[in-house]
């Protein structure tokens, strides 16, 4: 067993996690202040908690927002995966005109995707609302579902391929019983990834939002003239627990499966 | 692959979850029919408990959907693809979307409340006659100061200001329009002019007042002086009415010589879909029992007669939020002015800031 010793190190390690940590701390204690501002902290209630519950919108907002969320980098998923393998299939300039043209979306500010979508939809004749938010959460996902499966696909060797085929395998069967399997890592963090980014966006979706469709970023930012209210405090610490809950089950499960990997390796060695 | 398609049916499962949730809640709030109306309004700036009460009063649903400025809903209004049925703009963006056609005239027959606001409200210069819209809730701009560093019978008028004894102890909005009209005042020229001369003059006038500038900023305004970083500060009766309501050292003071007037206003924009509800929804606001309601929740200064009265004694005697009469005749609201004046402001604004800093 390693002893912990001091270091300079870990002293700046810690640092920077309380410089990160110690504003949502901040925010999560006054979240049960009982006054009605930030400046001074009132004793303990759930006055804020109980505000929030009943406001029905918000709510509403919120169960939007999640489903948006959800379903934009699921479908962001299988899109970009898809993409990611024809990339990695592709040679020459073409790879690399269609990985540049990849990048140039990840690069490009949020606000001018934003504007663009707007004026795509409305020239479409697309109502703005469920439909506009979720197709342009969508496509402002998939290049980086895409940048984080290409490493997994390029990590693969192709002898394992090559040894699938040779077995008989079908095209299909290649892909379904080979190559996802490994690249499966690289498209949960895509999947992670995608959902982060389509949960906190504001520049994009201001402008595609409508019709009575809103998002927990629109609407918060919109608050911003009168004074953002405690409740949002409360709702951020609730959703915070909630990404962090996401966060341990994620660690359990790549760790079970981790765990049975190891034993498939060694069973494979036990069969050589 | 296994995992990956169990994943799937597992986020598919975890989205009807919610919009099955979704359904369930919206049914409970809105049992009477489909009938809906769309409301876009700064955020938090309605009582919820008034939407609530007009969707039982009337059996309409109520979407309200909110905005952070004036353009960015503005640019969302010109874009289409939206049937808002009522909108909460400032009274220069009235103005604009008068000239570009974005608004319908209103019929006052369908407005019976429309008499209980205040007729010195009525017919301002950016909406003659009120054709296009109805006041919302209106405020000033003025001065706060805090009375511990500075006293209050110095900072009664804009050029006390200038006072070298308030050296480094001012802020100023960060804002073209509301730092000139302050300037402007005090020469006695309109807030609204497009004269070059006087603009400069005004600049001129405002580099002077360098040496007491702290710091030309927005919203952290509210932080700095509710932790007595200056003595004084050139803001909002919303925003001093925010931070007086944490710094009892505060007090906020419109300049009897003339300051700012602005005005938030309700108007149906044309490609509204259900204009009945519209009126209704303004009718209903109007109505002096909820109009005080909302000015109590929201805390601006409400545009209604009828509803002031109802209103508690000690915020409508406030006369900085209420100003006495011969105050009132003296506040000018901005009128929205060609795009090339609107940059000379900007420009000469912009000079000053290097100036200061």
């Amino acid at each position: 067993m390693k002893k912990h010793h001091f270091t300079w190190g870990g002293l700046y390690l810690a640092l920077v996690f309380v410089i990160l940590y110690a504003p949502i701390l901040y925010l999560m204690i006054f979240s049960f202040s009982a006054g009605k501002t930030m400046e001074k902290y009132h004793g303990f209630s759930f006055q804020h908690y109980a505000d929030l519950f009943a406001d029905g919108r918000m709510i509403t907002i919120v169960i939007n927002t999640l489903i948006v969320a959800l379903l934009a980098s699921l479908i962001a998923t299988i899109i970009g995966t898809m993409g990611a393998l024809v990339i990695k299939d592709s040679r020459g300039t073409w790879r690399n005109s269609l990985l540049s043209l990849n990048n140039v979306l990840m690069v490009s500010p949020d606000v001018i995707i934003g504007a663009s979508f707007l004026i795509f939809f409305t020239v479409l004749g697309i109502r703005l609302g469920f439909m506009s938010v979720l197709l342009s959460h969508i496509a402002f996902c998939i290049p980086i579902v895409v940048l984080m499966v290409l490493p997994k696909l390029n990590e693969l060797s192709p002898t394992l391929v090559d040894a699938a085929y040779d077995l008989g395998a079908s095209r299909w069967q290649a892909l379904s019983r080979v190559v996802l399997p490994a690249i499966a890592p690289g498209i949960f963090a895509g999947y992670f990834m995608a959902l982060t980014y389509s949960l906190d966006d504001f520049a994009v979706t201001f402008f595609v939002t409508g019709n009575g469709f809103s998002t927990l970023s629109v609407e918060i930012y919109s608050r911003a003239r009168q004074g953002i209210n405690l409740e949002i405090n409360a709702l951020s610490t609730l959703m915070f627990f909630v990404s962090l809950l996401l966060v341990i089950g994620y660690y359990f499960i790549s760790k079970h499966s981790g765990r049975r990997n190891r034993i498939v390796a060694v069973k494979e060695g036990d069969a050589q | 692959m296994k995992k990956l398609f169990a994943a799937t049916v597992g986020i598919l499962a975890l989205c009807l979850l919610l919009a099955f949730g979704d359904y369930a809640l919206n049914r409970q709030t809105n049992q009477s029919g489909r009938r809906t109306v769309t409301i876009y309004n700064w955020g938090d700036y309605v009582d919820p408990a008034l939407i609530s009460k007009f969707e039982q009063q009337t059996g309409y649903h109520v979407d309200y959907e909110t905005f952070d400025s004036n353009e960015s809903m503005l640019t969302k209004i010109r874009q289409g693809g939206t049937n808002y049925d009522l909108v909460i703009p400032s009274e220069y963006t009235v103005q604009r979307m008068k000239r570009e056609h974005l608004i319908a005239p209103l019929d006052h027959r369908k407005l019976p409340n429309l008499h209980y606001i205040d007729p010195q409200f009525m017919n301002r210069s950016f909406d003659p006659g009120n054709r296009y819209s109805v006041p919302y809730f209106w405020g000033t701009l003025g001065i706060i100061y805090n009375d511990q560093m500075v006293d209050g019978r110095d900072v009664q008028h804009w050029s006390q200001l200038w006072n070298p004894r308030l050296k480094n102890n001012v802020m100023l909005i960060d804002s073209a329009r509301d730092v000139f009209a302050m300037a402007l005042i005090t020469q006695g020229d309109s807030v609204n002019t497009t004269n070059y001369h006087q603009l400069r003059k005004a600049q001129r006038h405002l580099k002077q007042l360098t040496p007491n500038v702290k710091a030309i900023i927005a919203d952290e305004m509210k932080m700095y002086m509710e932790q007595n970083e200056a003595a004084v500060g050139v803001t909002y009766s919303g925003d001093a009415r925010e931070m007086m309501s944490v710094n009892h050292h505060l007090h906020y003071v419109v300049p009897s010589e003339g300051s700012n007037i602005w005005f938030d206003n309700m108007v149906i924009p044309k490609a509204a879909r259900n204009k009945a509800a519209a009126y209704q929804f303004i009718n209903f606001m109007l109505e002096p029992a909820n109009a005080a309601q909302n000015a109590r929740y929201v805390g601006y200064a409400t545009p209604n007669r009828k509803a002031k009265q109802l209103l508690p004694k000690r915020v409508t005697a406030d006369r900085a939020f209420y100003p006495p009469r011969t105050t009132m005749k003296h506040l000018q609201t901005y009128r929205d002015l060609p795009l090339h004046v609107l940059g000379e402001y900007n420009d000469l604004f912009l000079e000053f800031k290097m100036f200061a800093k």
